[in-house]
């Protein structure tokens, strides 16, 4: 029971934070609108309800909408900040104000309700465990293998690990780095919306939702660098100590596990798990 | 002293005393508000200017960390709220006598202080980003606020503590000791952050390498300024809690924390006054308005922010500053100008040239990265008063040899020591302390910063500098006010840094290193990119400094001509090995040499 606890906790949280490192460890900006995008995602799976259509359709919309709005941010926003990265992190951080206010302001301030992706449980080794939550492990198995795929063995990943190396020397080979940059972005963004819906089922959707994983997912990102490899362990451990912290100790000081255990690690190795 | 120069013109320091004129009347001004503020202000804009001008002194505390030392900190939050919920604690679980209230008066100065000492450990040591220092800020409020909803009845859970008795002031009360303690905060940190002292902060955000390497523990004066103003948000908690009579959990929190930072940056980062007025207008207008358009006022304040921060990250001072200066005329800071002072020679005794123990000493030197050896089996010995130059083709190791000179943290085989004390382990400003001043490859120096300001950097770690004004005087060793009168920057000592020419730079940066007063100069290309006159200049000065002074200079150059004219001894690096270590004409006439050079010294 506990092994399957962290393990969907771990899972949870790499869906959560995969679309920051995506982003971070391209472009070196922290997107603290992540909470914002994960929100919008949210609400497109609540607007999915609403036209009631199925509920697996809001995955594809949140990721085009994510997506589209990501584009739009990326050329107007981050692009003039990338020499300033601490001024991104306010901008990002002001945008994610904007978006909170224009979902209030559309949808209003109450908590929304969505129809459950999956319900019911499952019973594994003789305990019977949500199945929804199984299904999030594996989502993130998907979302994780999909990124190696996408850095390993496509083009646009190669030209990507080739700015994270080394963007002068890229730019003199002729990549144009900016369209890599928006390219991530859009990935980065379109996927947080996409977290967002596979959300739903697990939290409250209001306008403020995005906050609160915020700030979780930012501290697994500044730990794992930009290697999904340490994110995914990072999650596992940090996960792993959160429900530990949790179950024994107390849920609220479990909530800040994650937060305090990444800033000491930092502290002791500033590159956090980024060389393994 | 009869070898004072007096090169700046005294008559022209109008400027100057227009500015505390002008912080005088803003002083005297905003006092009038406050006293007499409660003689036409409703009931309801006392309270919430009461707490408008409570968040404005937690501005000035961000600003001062942000605007000034480049520290962007979310965590002030937490320290308002640890000073909040320290006097409220006190107030309802122990009573409001005078003496305790006196008692939650200290502690909620003191255990922000605390914290603060805890978390500038934390954020700041030697190598550590700022980025890490921001995220560091954001943990703070976070935990604090979790440990503020575990507390039980000690801390009132999430509904937060209500209905204790502090001090006995009322709302006219409040509003008076809260704007009281606001220009007071306002004007002490205007002083501060114009006088000598405050420019340290300043430098420290252009450029803290050159920090450490003008001898400053940058960390440590970070982890005190983080400490102090931990202690000034306290001091606003502990206002709010008695003003407001209620502490909640919000108070401490991250959006709080966020929020004070879009405040600082709407008003203008940088100029105490604008995150001050920023804060109180945004705060006030919040209240007003909230309350008709609710989700379109944030909305609007969030959409400024983000404009803001991308067209005009100084924010709206900026606009004010740009126009004021354009309307009193004021073209930078260049009449500013300081009276340039040699200081007495007299206690400084000249070791004899060439004699006594090595200056610096080093035996068996080895450095790799990995498998790639990049130094190996280096001795050398240098003297006072010998200028040595290291020479050898790129990638032969000089630069590196000059880091592990200057930064005892690089990992080493083989022992370095300066006058006899080992350095392996130390921090630069540690080495600095030891006598050895660093020259870098590219001018380091403050772009902020006047040309009397940069070399007043380095002689702060010497002399104390002034915390309540600009010093008038410019006192420097003599050789380095020689440097300036050969290179023309004593004419120049009230311009911008940045406004200064390659060259300038270069000779600024030589400059503020002589002024150090170091027995030993390590010197990274110091004539690369100069006009043939520059280098004869500099060439002059070296030789000055080493041969009448007695200094001892080590010189990484390429320019042989240049190194053949000024040296007293010269020591060749090839493939991380010394080759050879003589006198100039040993070496130029050495074989090995000529082959090196000619590319034919691959073995």
């Amino acid at each position: 029971m506990l092994i399957l606890d962290i393990l969907t906790t771990a899972a949870v949280l790499f869906i959560v934070s995969a679309g920051l490192l995506a982003i971070f460890g391209v472009l070196k900006i922290i997107n603290f609108a992540h909470g914002a995008w994960l929100t919008i995602g949210a609400y497109c799976a609540v607007i999915v309800a609403g036209l009631g259509l199925n509920p697996w359709l809001a995955l594809p919309l949140a990721f085009l909408v994510g997506g589209a709005l990501g584009g739009v941010t990326e050329h107007f926003i981050v692009r003039p900040l990338y020499q300033r990265p601490l001024d991104a992190i306010l901008a990002t951080w002001g945008l994610g104000i904007v978006v909170g206010q224009l979902i209030t302001l559309w949808f209003g301030r109450d908590v929304q309700f969505t129809p459950g992706l999956l319900s019911g449980t499952v019973d594994v080794f003789g305990i019977s465990y949500s199945l929804y939550r199984l299904f999030a492990l594996g989502a993130a198995v998907v979302i994780g293998l999909g990124f190696a795929f996408l850095l390993e063995g496509t083009r646009l990943g190669l030209t990507a690990q080739a700015v994270i190396m080394n963007e002068t020397l890229a730019k003199g080979l002729g990549i144009d780095t900016g369209k890599v940059r928006l390219a991530t972005f859009v990935i980065g963004t379109g996927l947080t919306a996409l977290a967002g819906v596979l959300l739903t089922p697990l939290t409250s959707v209001d306008p403020t939702m995005g906050v609160a994983w915020l700030i979780g997912a930012f501290m697994l990102v500044m730990v794992a660098g930009s290697s999904f490899g340490a994110l995914a362990v990072a999650c596992l451990v940090f996960g792993g100590a959160q429900v530990i912290v949790s179950t024994f100790v107390s849920p609220i000081l479990g909530g800040i596990t994650v937060a305090v255990l990444c800033a000491l690690v930092l502290r002791i190795s500033p590159k956090g798990f980024a060389r393994a | 002293m009869p070898d004072a120069n007096t090169l700046a013109a005294p008559a022209l320091r109008r400027p100057r005393i227009i500015r505390s004129y002008l912080l005088i009347a803003l002083a005297v001004t905003a006092l009038v508000l406050v006293v007499f503020g409660p003689s036409f202000l409703d009931r309801f804009s006392l309270n919430v200017l009461t707490r408008s001008m409570i968040y404005a002194l937690l501005a000035i505390t961000v600003d001062l960390l942000w605007g000034y030392t480049g520290i962007l900190t979310f965590g002030q939050a937490a320290f308002f709220g640890v000073g909040a919920y320290a006097s409220a604690m006190v107030l309802s679980h122990v009573g409001g006598s005078p003496a305790l209230i006196a008692l939650s008066f200290a502690l909620a100065i003191l255990v922000p202080v605390v914290l603060g000492l805890l978390v500038g450990w934390l954020s700041f040591y030697h190598g550590s980003t700022p980025l890490y220092a921001t995220v560091v800020s954001l943990v703070v409020p976070i935990v604090i606020t979790q440990i503020v909803y575990s507390g039980g009845t000690w801390t009132g859970s999430s509904s937060g503590l209500v209905g204790y008795w502090g001090l006995p002031l009322g709302l006219a009360g409040f509003f008076r000791l809260s704007g009281l303690c606001l220009v007071v905060a306002a004007v002490a940190a205007c002083i501060f952050v114009r006088s000598d002292a405050g420019k340290v902060l300043i430098a420290i955000r252009d450029n803290d390498t050159r920090c450490a390497y003008l001898g400053l523990n940058t960390q440590k004066i970070r982890i005190l300024l983080t400490a102090v103003l931990a202690g000034v948000a306290g001091l606003a908690g502990f206002l709010f809690a008695n003003a407001s009579g209620v502490v909640a959990p919000e108070n401490t929190g991250f959006v709080f924390g966020t929020e004070l930072v879009v405040w600082t940056a709407l008003g203008g980062r940088g100029t105490i006054i604008g995150p001050v007025l920023g804060t109180i207008g945004i705060d006030f207008l919040s209240a007003n308005l909230s309350g008709r358009l609710p989700f379109l006022y944030q909305l609007l304040i969030g959409s400024l922010f983000v404009l803001m921060i991308i067209f005009l990250p100084n924010g709206l001072a900026a606009i004010a500053t740009a126009a004021f200066s354009r309307f009193g005329g004021r073209s930078g800071d260049a009449l500013d100008n300081p009276k340039l002072v040699a200081l007495d020679d007299a206690e400084r005794q000249s070791a004899p040239i060439g004699a006594g123990d090595p200056l610096l000493k080093i035996e068996g030197l080895k450095k790799a990265y990995g498998s790639q050896i990049v130094l190996q089996g280096i001795d050398v010995e240098i003297r006072a008063g010998e200028l040595v130059s290291l020479v050898g083709p790129n990638g032969a190791g000089k630069t590196t040899l000059m880091r592990c000179l200057s930064d005892g943290r690089e990992d080493i085989d083989g022992r370095i020591s300066v006058s006899g004390a080992d350095i392996s382990g130390l921090v630069p400003n540690r080495i600095v302390g030891l006598g050895v001043g660093r020259k870098f490859q590219v001018a380091s120096v403050f772009d902020s910063l006047t040309v009397a300001e940069c070399l007043r950097m380095a002689r702060a770690s010497l002399d104390r500098p002034n915390w309540f004004a600009q010093s008038r005087e410019l006192a420097l060793p003599a050789p380095a006010v020689e440097i300036l009168t050969l290179t023309g920057l004593s004419g120049l000592l009230g311009q911008k840094v940045s406004l200064l020419s390659h060259g300038q730079k270069q000779a600024l940066e030589l400059a503020m290193v002589v002024a150090l007063e170091p027995r030993l100069i390590l010197l990274d290309e110091p004539t690369a990119g100069l006009t043939k006159t520059e280098r004869t200049t500099i060439g002059t000065v070296l030789q000055r400094l080493t041969g009448d002074l007695g200094l001892a200079a080590i010189l990484v150059e390429h320019d042989l001509e240049f190194v053949r004219d000024i040296s007293s001894r010269i020591v060749v690096l090839h493939q991380g090995k010394l080759v050879l270590d003589g006198s100039v004409d040993e070496v130029v006439n050495s074989q090995t040499v000529k082959e090196i050079y000619s590319g034919g010294g691959h073995d």
